[in-house]
Order: C-alpha cells, then sequence, then structure tokens
C-alpha cells in the first residue's frame, strides 16, 4: 500500500536529515552500522559468552561460570608456555624483519637502473597468502625433498630435517614470517628516507660530518617514529598468526611451536571448548589493545612531529 | 633547481647489490613458479632440478579434470572460485573504500566531540584476534542465513576494510587545502558538488592507494572464507587449502599452478600502484 | 684568500646554466649574485660550495684550485634559503655542529658558541628546537652556525626572501654589520635588488648563465652598463624610451625623436658624439629624476597625468604621452590631479643614452 506523503513532510524530513548538524553523523553511519553488526556485536557476544561454558559441539543449555574461564586460563601452566613461545616468535620475527627491513630501505634508497623492477621482487613475499607460504616452506623445510635439506647436504652428511627439533621448527617459523614481512619494514623505513629533504644533507656535507653524525643527526630521528610503526604494527600482527604456523608444524613438535593463537584455535576447534578459547582470546585482545594504544600514541605523534 | 627531495642517484654497482638481494628474497617464490610447470617426478626430485622440460599439465588440471578412464575431461570449479575471489575481494574493498570514505570526509570536516575515541575505537576492530569472533559471527550467520552466499562474507570483508579505509582517506583528506574548498562554496556550489567536485579528484590516487592495499590484505584471506563461504562462493585460498588436506601426497605442481595463477593480479595492480602504496603502508603520515 | 673563477660553466643536458663566468672576490669582500629567477646565480653559488660539479673552467679558493674537491674538503661555510637547520637538535647543538669536526675541546667550543649567541642575539632561545622557532629566529641561528667557523669564504643563498618587509629591514642591517666583521670573501645569492644594494661591496648581476656587470652598487646604479641592468636596478622602474636621433644640434644638444611624434632636446656629452645622425637609441630616465613642469620646454614632454600612486613620503605618478608610460616619483606635497596635462622635464645630466643595448653616455650621479 503506498502512501502519498504531502510534499512538505517529506521535504521536512529529508531537510532534517541534510541538515548540517546531522551531516557529519549522516556520512559516519553507514560504517558504523556495518562495523556495529560484523565486529562489535559479535565481540559483545563472544565477551559474554566467556563468562559461560558454552561447548559448540554440545547441545544443552550452557552455564553462567563468572571468571572460572579466565581464572581456569590464567592459572594453566601450559597456558604461560604458551605466551612465552608467542614472545619468542614474535620477538625474534619482529627483530629479524626490522633488520633485514632497515637494511633493504638503505639499499633502495637511491634511485638506480631497474630500482622499480627489483623492488616488485622485493615486495613479492607479502603478496603470497599465509597459505601458499606455509604449504611450500613446509616442502623446502621437507628432510627428504625440501631444498633446505639438499643444500644443507651440499656441506653436510645425513639428511637434514629442520622441523623435527623444537628450535629448528621455530627457526622455520620463524625464518617464513620474518622473510614474507621484512619488505613490510622495508616499505615503511624507505617511506621515511625518502622524505628527508636534500638541503639537510647537504648542510651536513659543508659542515664536514661524519657519517655516522649524519645518521645520528638526520637520518635517523626521520626514520625513527616509523620505525617504532613497524615494530608495533607487526608485533600485533605476529601475535595474532595461526595460518603460517598451523600449516608448518601444527604447533610441533609437540608444542613447542605452539603459540597462544594456534592454543586458541585448538581449544575451539578441536576440543570445543568453545568458552574456555573465547575467554584466552579476549585476554590476548587486552594485550593487544595496550599494544594498540602505544601504536596510536606514536602514531599521533608523528604526525604531530611532521617536520 | 634540483628538487627538494630527491633521493640521488646510485649507479649500476647499487642494481647488481639489489639484484642479488631481490633474487634471494623472490627465490622461494620463483620455485614455487617453476615448481608449477613441473612434472609430479620433477617437483620432487632430488636434487631440485633448475633446468626441466616444462609442462602445462598443472595448469590444465587446475581447470580440467580427467575422469579415471583418461578420455573425457570436466571443468573444475576454479575458474569459479578465481572469480569468487576477485569478485568478493574487489566489491568488498570497494564498498570498504565508498563508505570509508564518507564516513573520512565526517571525520574530516565535521569533527565530533571525542572525535579520536571514535577512531580508536574503529582501529581496535582491526587489531583483533579472528578467533574471538568468528563463533559469534558464524552463529550469527548461520541463523540469518547468511553463511554459504556471497552478502554475508561479502559484509564481513567490508567491515574488515572500513577502519583502514577511513584512516587513511581521512589522512588525505587532512591534508587537502580547506580554501580551494571554500571558493569553491563561494562560487555557489553546493556541499555534494563540493566533495564530488573539489575533494575527490584531489585524492584519487589515494583512493587508488587504499584500494590497492584492502585488496592485498583482503585477496589472501582463509579463516573466515574458510568457516563462512559455502560451495558456491568458496575463495581460492579456500579451495586450495581443500586441495591440500585429503591427499596422502600433496600435488604441489598443482598447487603451484594454483598459487601462481592467484599471485599474477595482485602482482599486477601492486606493480602499477607501487608508488601510492608507499603512502598507504605509513598511513599517511609521511607526506611525499 | 680569496675567490676566483675563470670560465666556469654549469650544463643540465642541453641546458647551459652557468655559461663561462669570469669573477674575483676579495679578501674581507662582499659580492652579491644579483638577477631574476634562473640565470644561475643560485648554481654559481652551488659550483663554489662543491655541491654541484662544474662542467668547465676553474674555480680557486685561496689560490687553490678546488674543482675535484668534496664541498666538505673546500671548509666553505654556507647558509642556505631553507635554513637547513637540522630539526631533531636544539639551537646550541645547531650552532655548534660544525665544530664536532674541527676537534676542539669542549670550552674552546662554548666560548665560541657565547661569542656567536652574543652577537646574534640568540641567548634567549638557544634550548628550543627548530620547529619552534620564528622565521627571523632560524635565520639568524643559519647565519650563526656559517660564522661560528672560521672556513675560507662565506656563502649565502637567498639569506632574507623568507622574511616579511620589517624583518627584511632589521635583517638586512644587522647582517651587513656581521659581514664586516669577517675578513673572508662573501659570496651573497638575492634576486632582491635592495638587498644587493645595501649589503654587497660589489655587485654581480645576472642573465641567462651571464654576468652582465661587476660593479659597485653605486655604479651599478648609477651607471648601468646595459638595458637589461638599466631595467633591472632600481625601483620604480627606469624609464625606457626608444627614440631616434635627429642629428645633432647646436651647442652640444642634440634633438631626439621619441615615437609618437614628441622631441626632445638635450645636452650630448662627448661620448655621444659619435653617434650618426639617424641612430636608434633607447633614452633612460629614473624616475625620481624627472621633474613635472606646467609649462613646455625644450627638454620636456607633455603627457597627462593616467594615474597616481602615493608612497607615503613620495608619490608616483603615470603620465602617458600617447605612446608610452612614463613614471614619475615626486615629492608627496606636490599637487597633481589624475588628467591633469604637464610636462615632464629630462634635466641636464641625468638621462641615459643606450645604443645598441649598451650603455653609450650616461648621466651624471642621479638621485637615488
Amino acid at each position: 500500500m503506498t502512501r502519498t506523503t504531502p510534499a512538505a513532510e517529506r521535504e521536512g524530513f529529508l531537510a532534517w536529515l541534510g541538515a548540517p548538524e546531522r551531516r557529519g553523523p549522516l556520512l559516519v553511519a553507514p560504517a558504523i552500522a556495518v562495523l556495529f553488526v560484523m565486529n562489535i556485536f559479535p565481540l559483545l557476544w563472544s565477551f559474554g559468552l566467556s563468562f559461560f561454558n558454552y561447548r559448540a559441539n554440545r547441545q544443552r543449555e550452557p552455564d553462567f561460570v563468572g571468571l572460572r574461564n579466565f581464572e581456569r586460563v590464567l592459572t594453566d601452566d601450559d597456558v604461560w608456555e604458551r605466551f612465552q613461545t608467542t614472545a619468542l616468535i614474535v620477538g625474534s620475527s619482529v627483530l629479524l624483519q626490522l633488520v633485514v627491513g632497515f637494511l633493504l630501505a638503505m639499499l633502495f634508497a637511491r634511485q638506480f637502473p631497474l630500482r622499480r623492477l627489483l623492488m616488485m621482487l622485493v615486495l613479492t613475499p607479502m603478496m603470497l597468502s599465509f597459505v601458499s607460504v606455509g604449504v611450500f616452506f613446509k616442502l623446502y623445510y621437507e628432510p627428504t625433498f625440501g631444498l633446505l635439506s639438499w643444500f644443507v647436504n651440499l656441506f653436510h652428511d645425513g639428511s637434514f630435517a629442520l622441523l623435527a627439533t623444537p628450535e629448528g621448527a621455530l627457526a622455520g617459523i620463524i625464518l617464513a614470517d620474518a622473510w614474507m614481512w621484512s619488505p613490510f619494514v622495508m616499505l615503511l623505513v624507505l617511506a621515511g628516507l625518502v622524505s628527508v629533504p636534500k638541503y639537510l644533507y647537504e648542510a651536513a656535507e659543508i659542515d664536514r660530518a661524519s657519517a655516522w653524525r649524519r645518521f645520528r643527526t638526520i637520518t635517523f630521528p626521520y626514520i625513527k617514529s616509523l620505525l617504532l610503526l613497524a615494530v608495533l604494527f607487526r608485533t600485533i600482527e605476529t601475535f595474532k598468526i595461526f595460518d603460517i604456523i598451523y600449516i608448518i608444524t601444527e604447533g610441533g613438535p609437540g608444542t613447542a611451536t605452539e603459540t597462544i593463537a594456534v592454543n586458541v584455535y585448538r581449544l575451539a576447534f578441536q576440543n570445543f571448548r568453545t568458552s574456555q578459547s573465547t575467554a584466552l582470546g579476549y585476554i590476548i585482545l587486552f594485550i593487544v589493545i595496550v599494544l594498540t594504544n602505544l601504536y596510536l600514541y606514536s602514531v599521533n605523534r608523528r604526525t604531530q612531529e611532521a617536520i | 633547481m634540483a628538487r627538494r627531495f630527491d633521493i640521488g642517484t646510485a649507479g649500476w654497482g647499487r642494481s647488481a647489490l639489489a639484484f642479488v638481494v631481490g633474487l634471494v628474497y623472490f627465490f622461494p617464490v620463483l620455485w614455487i613458479i617453476l615448481t608449477a610447470f613441473k612434472t609430479r617426478p620433477d617437483a620432487l626430485a632430488i636434487p631440485p632440478k633448475l633446468f626441466f622440460t616444462p609442462t602445462l599439465d598443472n595448469f590444465r588440471s587446475v581447470f580440467f579434470r580427467t575422469s579415471s578412464s583418461g578420455d573425457s575431461s570436466q571443468a573444475t570449479d576454479f575458474v569459479l572460485y578465481f572469480f569468487n575471489s576477485i569478485f568478493i575481494a574487489g566489491t568488498a574493498v570497494l564498498l570498504a573504500v565508498i563508505i570509508g570514505t564518507l564516513a573520512a570526509y565526517a571525520f574530516s570536516r565535521h569533527p565530533l566531540r571525542g572525535n579520536d575515541t571514535y577512531l580508536f575505537i574503529i582501529l581496535t576492530t582491526r587489531m583483533m584476534p579472528p578467533i574471538i569472533v568468528i563463533i559469534p559471527i558464524f552463529l550469527m550467520f548461520r541463523v540469518t542465513g547468511l553463511a554459504g552466499g556471497y552478502w554475508g562474507i561479502l559484509l564481513l570483508y567490508t567491515a574488515f576494510n572500513i577502519p583502514f579505509s577511513i584512516w587513511l582517506v581521512k589522512s588525505f583528506f587532512d591534508e587537502l587545502n580547506p580554501e580551494i574548498e571554500d571558493a569553491a562554496r563561494m562560487n555557489g556550489a553546493s556541499d555534494w558538488r563540493v566533495f564530488f567536485g573539489v575533494c575527490i579528484p584531489q585524492i584519487l590516487a589515494g583512493l587508488a592507494a587504499t584500494f590497492v592495499f584492502g585488496l592485498i590484505l583482503t585477496w589472501n584471506e582463509f579463516l573466515f572464507a574458510l568457516l563462512l563461504t559455502g560451495v558456491e562462493t568458496r575463495t581460492v585460498p579456500v579451495a586450495m587449502a581443500r586441495t591440500l588436506g585429503g591427499e596422502v601426497g600433496a600435488d604441489y605442481g598443482l598447487l603451484a599452478a594454483i598459487v601462481t595463477l592467484f599471485l599474477i593480479p595482485i602482482f599486477f595492480v601492486t606493480f602499477l600502484l607501487q608508488n601510492q602504496l608507499l603512502r598507504g603502508v605509513t598511513f599517511g603520515t609521511v607526506k611525499k | 684568500m680569496s675567490i676566483e673563477l675563470r670560465g666556469a660553466t654549469k650544463r643540465y643536458g642541453s641546458l647551459t646554466a652557468v655559461d663561462a663566468i669570469d669573477l674575483d672576490i676579495e679578501d674581507g669582500q662582499v659580492l652579491c649574485l644579483l638577477g631574476p629567477s634562473g640565470c644561475g646565480k643560485t648554481t654559481t653559488l652551488r659550483m663554489i660550495a662543491g655541491l654541484e660539479r662544474c662542467d668547465e673552467g676553474d674555480i680557486r679558493i685561496g689560490g687553490r684550485r678546488v674543482n675535484d674537491l668534496a664541498a666538505r674538503e673546500r671548509d666553505v661555510a654556507m647558509s642556505f634559503q631553507f635554513y637547513a637547520l637540522y630539526p631533531s637538535l636544539t639551537v646550541a647543538e645547531n650552532l655548534v655542529f660544525p665544530l664536532h669536526a674541527e676537534g676542539l675541546s669542549r670550552a674552546e667550543i662554548e666560548t665560541k658558541l657565547a661569542a656567536v649567541a652574543q652577537v646574534l642575539q640568540l641567548e634567549p632561545i638557544l634550548e628550543r628546537k627548530p620547529g619552534q622557532l620564528a622565521e627571523g629566529e632560524k635565520q639568524r641561528v643559519a647565519v650563526g652556525r656559517s660564522i661560528i667557523r672560521d672556513p675560507t669564504c662565506f656563502l649565502f643563498d637567498e639569506p632574507l626572501s623568507r622574511l616579511d618587509v620589517q624583518l627584511r629591514e632589521t635583517m638586512r642591517g644587522e647582517i651587513k654589520e656581521v659581514l664586516q666583521g669577517l675578513s673572508r670573501p662573501t659570496v651573497i645569492v638575492t634576486h632582491d635588488q635592495l638587498e644587493a644594494l645595501t649589503m654587497a661591496d660589489r655587485i654581480a648581476v645576472m642573465r641567462d648563465g651571464r654576468i652582465e656587470q661587476v660593479d659597485t652598487p653605486a655604479t651599478v646604479f648609477g651607471r648601468p652598463a646595459n638595458l637589461f641592468v638599466a631595467g633591472f636596478i632600481g625601483t620604480p622602474q627606469m624609464n625606457l624610451l626608444p627614440a631616434v636621433l635627429d642629428g645633432p644640434g647646436e651647442g652640444g644638444r642634440g634633438t631626439f625623436r621619441i615615437e609618437g611624434g614628441q622631441s626632445l632636446s638635450l645636452d650630448i656629452g662627448a661620448g655621444l658624439a659619435e653617434l650618426p645622425s639617424g641612430a636608434e637609441v633607447v633614452l633612460g630616465i629614473r624616475p625620481r629624476n624627472l621633474e613635472i613642469l606646467s609649462e613646455a620646454a625644450a627638454d620636456s614632454l607633455s603627457s597627462t597625468i593616467d594615474l597616481i600612486e602615493p608612497m607615503g613620503a613620495e608619490t608616483l605618478a603615470h603620465l602617458n604621452d600617447g605612446e608610452h608610460d612614463i613614471r614619475v616619483v615626486t615629492d608627496w606635497r606636490t599637487s597633481l590631479a589624475e588628467g591633469e596635462r604637464v610636462h615632464a622635464r629630462f634635466p641636464p645630466g641625468s638621462t641615459h643614452v643606450f645604443h645598441g643595448e649598451r650603455l653609450l653616455g650616461s648621466a651624471g650621479e642621479g638621485r637615488a
């Protein structure tokens, strides 16, 4: 049934809608709506869920258990071990990414023939999906067919099974992750290097500054905040990684490479301890939020300091 | 007069070094691409074969499946998966950029009280581990019938890309010179005209960067796609994982072919918009 | 310690930015490179500094050929147009930065810092960072960073161009004082003639990579070597009127026929005696040298007042003789009205005669 709206009334609503004060909120509304439905709402739901003992594979009604899930998680030694593993992987990988990324940026900070093409080559790791990287790095690490063992065999007898030992497995994962994301750090640092005004270097040349002093006084301040950004962003992301680890080592051998994220997945989809997994998930979220705050703070400082 | 931000030139020596480095980085990827052209024995050969007779069989297998008797072949659904990936990622990121641009404009030009707080909250949605929301979303989708269809995953991916779009596009808007908009308004342009005719054209490159960046992030997404797409809407990463699992020895040739094909569009788009990407990565805090 | 350029040339592809120029700057002398944008003055400065390679020719500092030396080896001090202050260092740290390469003791550095800070009045801002400074303060720090050293020469690239008019006036005087205390050759690049006229011992006027004239400010102003210099130096711009010499008259006077039909009868000095009759020349006279009369005279042009621009203590009047816009500057008290018919007189000894672009005969000193 159509209702003809008198023109004035229609105009009134549209006018109200289009008024300048409402303009801002109106434009933001679609975004907020989507985010709310897809992110905030599920977030709240699962937060609530963590206070129950919901198990996804059982049909019965979940009981309210208060903070028991959180308690259980926090007092679980295994969980702390997972945190340690996670810290180790995240720390090593991010450090490696920083160093290599920085060196790459220094390399690409000048214009030279074929620069564009070569930079694309270096950027390709980032473009692969985690699954692809996982699958093929697993192949490379394979003792019988893998490239790595073949290479090692050139110098050393016997097959080399990188993933058989905990240290090896950790190294394998760290290597894969660092390989994938050091180009990202490179991009960040490069953006900083490239934005340094040329005349500052000229002034330093006139002032007869040594290379080290030049770096310390001019270059480093420009990339300092970007490096920090890189560290925080990569830390947060590496914290969350799951696919690569799961595919390459499945958290093994044993639990040597099982990070928190993998643990959560295992809890949720293999043990079906849904609520427990969400509790753990929320602890992760808390850590991530703290890190994000730091990240935002540094971004803000960066924009204010923009020289 | 020399440009202020000239990065200076270096010679072929540096090219050589960069070539070596680039090769080292690219090598694992190169190997994948090579494997795509290898027969099964070649792919797993020890010592690893750098030179071999290439075959297109793997690529053929991606698209066609020969029946066990060997004489008839049937198209696989790979074209569908490919299409799904392109369609879903492309549409979702596009939507996100559009919605994000509107919101970014509001945050930039009509700032509200607590602007920063809203922006922070928006950003946190990006930062949380997927695991936390996957169950509720899965249940939500099942209840509303969105699971397995296009709309559900599209909406989800759009939500993924919105925070980042808003942040990035807002930084672009912030950089615009408001005097141009004022001048347009004084010439009688309505606010819509100012938005579409003055602001958007200036940040077109930035929007392109935002789009590419979002595309890269969404293209390879696996976890949510795994749980929320159905047979019709499956994306390539999921299809790849399915090819992997359930077989005794993975057919690396086939997998390599898939990865290679999947890499091409992203590689292409990145190459075209290399410069804008630099900007996107730093969230617009560095001017070039 | 002097600076010598012989045939210095700089090319960018097919463009010749600096075309075989010769320059000499003595110890303690201040030379200004003056000219419009793109004339090559900054490039020349950078060649002396070592920031640009000299393609041809020689550059000598203190008698030593420096063509193949890097900037850091030449021991020159340079103050940049955009100041180039290190953003992460405080003013004090910026000032002493060049001294690190000299291996001085802490005490020596402190002494030098104190001296410079006092001369340029930087004491209050020593702990601030460049991002917190005003333009004028930044400029003084940039200058300070140069003079804290004892280099072979001082180079300044557009030192005052980023300051507003009032600040420029103040700084001009301050810098001149500072420069007088230095005993090294100094080269200043500027596009502002007032700066050049005030601060320089000698001015080199440049155009399209070449030097048009090198002379003291007074000479450059009073005896411009060619049309370009004549039109470039002096505000308001010198009036340049194309004319034809009708024929030498009696008693050392010549009649010049101006476009539009009017004629001027002017003194011709000895230098102009060789001009053949019918020669095409350009007459140049500065606005402040023209007199406004209510009655016609032999050496005046009749014209109408088109526009009057009050300039405070003076008034700029635009006169039109039917063909040309003639600018006249008079004392503000002179009564003028737009549309009024007046006569612009070319007093004896104040007109320059240019033949074939170059100055042939010049009048004596004109008023500034």
